[in-house]
């Protein structure tokens, strides 16, 4: 499967995309390279594009121009559920926990390849559908253990604290058994001890799973250290690309991104975690 | 046309009818044909959380297309029931194809227009539909009358009947059959609830962006639990033509869409049990407060007819006060659903 990442090519290869909204360029020509069991971090200050980005590689925003292939197959135009279940997985800013359903049913949503999701299947083969809810409920469980959410189980999403509901998304996400991963603020708003099982989540996806993951991330510390690539947006395009230490050096980088924090903060805003 | 006095039961104000089988059996009727308009509306609002108006819609185009084709065209009454079942879905997915993809509001406008459209159609189309005459059996040719095959039907049940009880009320197999319906729609759909389809539906209604995002095609489960609506609003609307003997394009006013939501809010919303409780429970009250004395004046005939509908109202407001769920909803799933 990742045969890809040996031929140098991307899993995901982002051209020259550009997203307007009226007047407003949100993404102006971005283009990006997203190599296959990597672990890459976007950032960039409040109002790069890096969200509106997300929404159009998962095709929840139709972009004016570009072109974006993933896994070798142009995907631009495609709905979000056709691109989901070609691999590519998102997780929101803001968590979308389906709240009045329990913890493993948000779980079990996500399983690819359920025929109990035909009509036609339940009435003619209501076994193959019981068959695969067992399966699903055992991997379902699983993951539920490895994110320490198992006591869990039975509980409303809803009633999950925002940290629970961060590790539930990311777990539900895995359960659609993606080949590139896009988090959005993964760590936003969680207390240092999740952040850190976060991390350590996301390296085990990497290792065992072969999982791709694209993250935003406004945590330096986090990005420096945890990243094995990190692309750089501002004003809508991508300004730097590369290991976490050459960017730390880019003095285009410093400009636009780190001389915006410092300029916020001198204004007394403090740029949102 | 003969008239059936059974049929006009209910219009009769007389306190000897607090005691009548034949009065509450005509209610019971109402209640169960309500319920399946309102297991439909629990598919489409309380499960997949669209909120569909046009109920009526569906009933109609099921009685008119059953009658038309029983009595213009001279089919079978049981060829009929499939085709109109058919002609309804067809119609939900065709309003549900660009409708569905509006936000929910917009969603429920473009329902309770098309509801309007379908009803004024009928009203109009005088050669297809009776217009405001309505559709009933034609005297010169009773052999393509649907209420004669029922008739028949009807009396080869209520003849079993008399084994156990000598003089059963005339409406007393339709109120079987409506019954009978209502029990095994509403185990179907638990069935579907329960399956990984109704656990989409239930995501949908959470959040439709989340469903996407987990490879969810929302629009084509959104499509399907309008269809299944449809079928069950064509159920109710054959049964409601079976009842009242006519089609006619007062019976589908949007009033019954909404009575059909009051049934629901009753019941309460994601619980297919409730549904049947709450029809029972709507149709005694709105029925029942036909006996309560009042002394005229003040109270002439008309003012005690908005006097019932107040206190339904009451009982609703009552209901949402002190149970905001309905009878038989989760309180923590409406608070969670916010």
């Amino acid at each position: 499967m990742n045969d890809q990442a040996t031929n140098g090519r991307g899993l995901l290869e982002v051209e020259d995309v550009v997203k307007r909204f009226g007047g407003i360029r949100a993404v102006d020509g971005a283009t990006m390279r997203i190599g296959a069991g990597r672990i890459t971090a976007l950032i960039g200050p409040n109002g790069a594009g890096k969200t509106t980005l997300f929404n159009v590689l998962t095709g929840f925003y139709r972009s004016d121009r570009g072109s974006v292939t993933f896994d070798g197959r142009q995907i631009l135009g495609e709905s979000p559920h056709a691109i989901a279940r070609r691999g590519m997985v998102r997780t929101f800013q803001i968590t979308k926990a389906l709240a009045a359903m329990p913890v493993i049913d948000n779980m079990m949503l996500a399983a690819p390849e359920q025929p109990g999701e035909r009509l036609r299947n339940l009435v003619l083969r209501p076994g193959a559908a019981r068959a695969r809810e067992r399966e699903v409920r055992e991997q379902a469980m699983e993951l539920l253990g490895i994110f320490n959410l198992t006591d869990l189980a039975e509980a409303y999403a809803g009633t999950l604290s925002g940290g629970q509901r961060k590790l539930l998304e990311l777990a539900r996400a895995l359960m659609a058994q993606p080949k590139l991963l896009l988090l959005d603020e993964p760590m936003a708003g969680i207390n240092p001890t999740l952040v850190a099982r976060l991390l350590d989540h996301m390296q085990m996806l990497r290792r065992d799973r072969g999982v791709t993951i694209l993250f935003i991330e406004h945590d330096m510390e986090v990005v420096m250290n945890h990243s094995d690539r990190v692309v750089v947006m501002a004003e809508g395009r991508v300004i730097a690309e590369g290991e976490p230490d050459e960017v730390r050096a880019d003095r285009r980088v410093i400009d636009a991104y780190l001389g915006e924090v410092a300029a916020d903060t001198a204004v007394g805003e403090k740029p949102p975690a | 046309m003969t008239i059936d006095p059974g049929a006009l039961v209910p219009l009769a104000v007389t306190l000897e009818s607090l005691t009548d089988p034949d009065f509450w059996v005509s209610v019971g009727v109402l209640a169960g044909i309500y319920a399946i308009v309102a297991l439909g509306l629990q598919l489409n609002t309380g499960f997949t959380g669209i909120v569909n108006f046009g109920m009526a819609a569906f009933m109609a185009i099921g009685a008119y297309t059953m009658a038309i084709l029983v009595i213009k065209a001279g089919f079978s009454f049981w060829l009929s029931l499939p085709l109109a079942v058919g002609t309804s879905m067809l119609f939900g997915v065709l309003v549900g194809l660009p409708s569905l993809r509006l936000r929910a509001d917009y969603f429920a406008i473009a329902t309770i227009a098309m509801a309007e459209v379908v009803r004024l159609f009928a009203q109009n189309a005088r050669e297809l539909t009776g217009g405001n005459q309505g559709l009933f059996c034609d005297l010169d040719n009773p052999s393509n009358c649907y209420p004669d095959t029922w008739n028949s039907i009807s009396e080869s049940i209520n003849e079993f009947v008399t084994n156990f009880w000598s003089d059963p009320p005339t409406l007393l197999p339709l109120l079987l059959v409506i019954w009978v319906t209502v029990g095994l729609a509403t185990l179907a759909l638990t069935y579907l609830q329960r399956a990984p389809w109704g656990r989409v539906l239930r995501a949908i209604r959470e959040d439709e962006d989340a469903a996407q995002a987990l490879g969810k095609n929302t629009l084509a489960f959104k499509l399907q639990s309008l269809a299944i609506a449809a079928v069950l609003g064509s159920i109710a609307g054959f049964f409601l033509a079976l009842d009242l003997r006519t089609v006619h394009p007062l019976d589908f006013e949007p009033l019954v869409t909404f009575f059909a939501f009051s049934v629901l809010i009753l019941g309460g919303m994601g619980s297919y049990r409730g549904v049947a409780v709450g029809a029972v429970l709507f149709w005694f009250v709105l029925e029942g407060t036909r006996f309560i004395d009042l002394p005229d004046p003040p109270f002439t005939e008309t003012r005690i007819a908005s006097v019932r509908l107040a206190i339904t109202g009451l009982l609703l407001i009552g209901l949402m006060a002190f149970r905001p769920q309905g009878l038989f909803g989760k309180r923590q799933e409406m608070v969670l659903g916010e």
